[in-house]
């Protein structure tokens, strides 16, 4: 008790205005930024793979494997954010075996088991169903019995069950579609429903996540691909990659579209909150929104991409682009997610003062945990891509 | 039906065997997990159960009454009047029980600051103070009897209790006024602080004694009373604590 008055009276000179006493520490720190971050990764890669299977986006095939592998290791530490800012991660099975029906937050493992279930892990199945019998039939080791079990011990490698695989992949993309948008769609609404917040409280909410979590998806596939491509000592596919650009640039643009469209909705409607709102953007928010998201996330990257279709750029400069360009999404759309989650906490509910926000480093909660869990994810998808590797095999090429 | 799961392909039955598998042990998990966690209803009636079970350890003040008679006729008369004797001394019933058991209590200056330390959200007037300045290596009760608490000496500054008024006008041009230039204030305001309230000027006559352009009072800001903001009260637009420096001196505002 004695800390939280202490921290009140280090955290109450940096406010400014009036703000009530229970507004001085924020409840959802680092953590939540972290959150809607990773669940939109998910949602993205998923998206982008889908293109392939039900769009028949061909050039997207070398990124295919790649991106459903991206969307499982992110989806595997996606809850363990909320799980470790509520405090208790040891005890998080309780709330999978008795969930609240009528919690709008309880919600998020039904929609996470039904995604990780029935779509991300079924279609990772039935994509390397077929190679798996074949691996464990060239291997000797433990990896032969990790093959046998992964592949639920199915031995039929003929065309017929191949062709089932194709259709069965067909559809679960289909159901994974209007799942990813609710995966994502659903954090969104989180924000959009609290409706004593008016920079959360907005019907856009869950469509402005849903893209802004595409443009982040197809960037991080971009940006993995490069940089495994280049560990691998093989030529980069410039066709996939222009697509992935292309659809990223299309992407940004319809995420730009939406913002703004909420930007100028807020400004016409100009409600009571509309003062302190501009003093938050303003002040609190104008290097992280204005600066990070804006610009450096959007406008630059969206000028690079313009630069490269007006100007034909040979293939070496259009690599670093694209690489530069994509590293700034992810950095934009982290700031996305930052405005949004810290940006709501920052002013008060009396509508005349603004809080400021001090991470902590250590601690479950703090900085130092929020780099872990941004690592843990990559690490995750190296076991994933020793053990399901998402191109040829150089071994059973070999053979 | 063995012919219906041979058309089959093989993928599906070994994919259905393991979502069986897995609902089968999350409904085996549910069926384990008692109705208390399940039910709303009797989880409440579990809880009032569980709760009424555990053993009571506070005696309650009317206990303590019947034997310390005198200390309980100060402590009705002064500000503490209202906290039960437990909340400072801590579990007694086994000391109400028998009285060889002696009732422990801390002395902690952790134990006053729990209410007294400064925290905006507690109404002004409160006593509260900042530990780190406020006499540090001392016990409070070194200074202060809590059962009848008062400041060691009866506060003669109104910035005992009005401390974040008295740190503004500290630096503001009316520094130099005592409170009770403006403030009337009741002896009882002291002993009463809600109920004996303390009164502030009614009219602009009073701001006019010092700030009117032909007040005798030299080294002030003046103005023309009759012009200057005329529907409106001073206050309402300067703060008296903390009124506005500004640079004309003592020259006459328009």
């Amino acid at each position: 008790m004695h800390t939280a008055a202490h921290a009140m009276l280090f955290l109450l000179p940096q406010t400014t205005g009036y703000i009530f006493p229970n507004e001085a520490e924020m409840p959802w720190s680092l953590l939540i930024v972290v959150y809607p971050y990773l669940t939109g990764l998910v949602a993205g890669a998923f998206i982008l793979a889908s293109l392939v299977k039900v769009f028949n986006v061909k050039e997207l095939q070398p990124v295919y494997r790649l991106s459903l592998l991206t969307a499982l290791a992110f989806l595997l530490i996606a809850p363990l954010p909320l799980l470790l800012h509520l405090g208790h991660p040891e005890r998080s099975y309780e709330i999978f075996l008795t969930p609240n029906l009528t919690s709008a937050m309880a919600m998020f493992g039904f929609v996470y088991a039904w995604y990780l279930m029935v779509v991300l892990l079924l279609e990772i199945w039935f994509t390397y169903r077929r190679e798996l019998i074949v691996w464990s039939q060239g291997e000797r080791t433990v990896m032969k019995v990790v093959y046998r079990v992964l592949s639920l011990f199915s031995v039929d490698t003929s065309e017929e069950s191949a062709a089932f695989d194709r259709k069965a992949i067909k559809v679960i993309t289909i159901v994974g579609i209007p799942s990813a948008f609710l995966l994502h769609g659903y954090v969104g609404f989180i924000f959009g429903s609290v409706k004593a917040n008016p920079w959360w409280s907005s019907v856009l909410m869950p469509i402005v996540f849903l893209f802004s979590a595409i443009v982040s998806g197809i960037a991080l596939v971009t940006f993995l691909y490069m940089v495994l491509t280049t560990l691998r000592r093989e030529r980069i596919n410039m066709a996939c990659l222009d697509k992935m650009a292309s659809f990223l640039f299309y992407a940004v643009i319809l995420d730009f579209s939406l913002e703004f469209l909420d930007f100028i909705h807020r400004l016409y409607e100009s409600e009571e909150s509309i003062k302190i709102l501009s003093e938050l953007v303003m002040n609190r928010l104008f290097f992280s929104l204005g600066v990070i998201q804006v610009l450096l996330g959007m406008f630059v990257p969206l000028g690079i991409m313009v630069l490269i279709r007006v100007l034909r750029l040979d293939e070496e400069l259009r690599k670093l682009l694209y690489f530069v360009a994509v590293i700034l999404i992810q950095l934009g759309i982290f700031a996305t997610r930052w405005n949004v989650v810290i940006g709501g906490q920052m002013f008060s509910k009396s509508f005349r003062g603004l809080m400021e926000y001090k991470a902590k480093i250590g601690g479950m909660d703090g900085f130092l945990m929020t780099l872990v869990l941004l690592v843990l994810p990559f690490i995750v998808l190296t076991v994933l891509i020793k053990v399901l590797p998402p191109w040829d095999r150089p071994e059973s090429v070999a053979r | 039906m063995t012919g219906f799961f041979k058309r089959l392909p093989e993928a599906v039955v070994r994919v259905g065997i393991v979502f069986l598998l897995f609902i089968t042990t999350v409904s085996f998990a549910r069926w384990m997990i008692p109705a208390s966690l399940k039910n709303g209803r009797e989880h409440r009636t579990a809880t009032v159960k569980r709760e009424t079970a555990k053993a009571i350890h506070y005696a309650g003040a009317d206990a303590c009454t019947e034997c310390h008679k005198e200390i309980n006729a100060v402590k009705t008369e002064g500000y503490h009047r209202n906290l039960s004797c437990e909340t400072c001394h801590g579990a007694a019933k086994n000391h109400a029980e028998d009285p060889d058991v002696k009732a422990v209590t801390d002395k902690v200056r952790e134990a006053c600051t729990r209410c007294h330390m400064y925290d905006p959200s507690r109404p002004t007037g409160f006593p509260q103070i900042n530990p780190v300045v406020h006499n540090p290596r001392k016990q409070c009760v070194e200074c202060h009897k809590p059962h009848s608490p008062k400041p060691p000496h009866v506060p003669q500054e109104c910035q005992a209790c009005h401390g974040q008024i008295a740190r503004t006008k500290e630096v503001s041009p009316h520094v130099d006024l005592p409170c009770t230039t403006c403030h009337t204030v009741d002896v009882q305001h002291k002993v009463s602080p809600r109920e004996v309230r303390a009164q502030i000027p009614s009219d602009r006559s009073f701001c006019a004694k010092c700030h009117s352009i032909d007040s005798p009072v030299k080294e002030t800001q003046k103005v023309d009373i009759k012009t200057h903001g005329e529907k409106y009260l001073c206050w309402q637009c300067h703060y008296p604590h903390e009124p506005e420096l500004h640079s004309y001196g003592t020259k006459t505002l328009p």
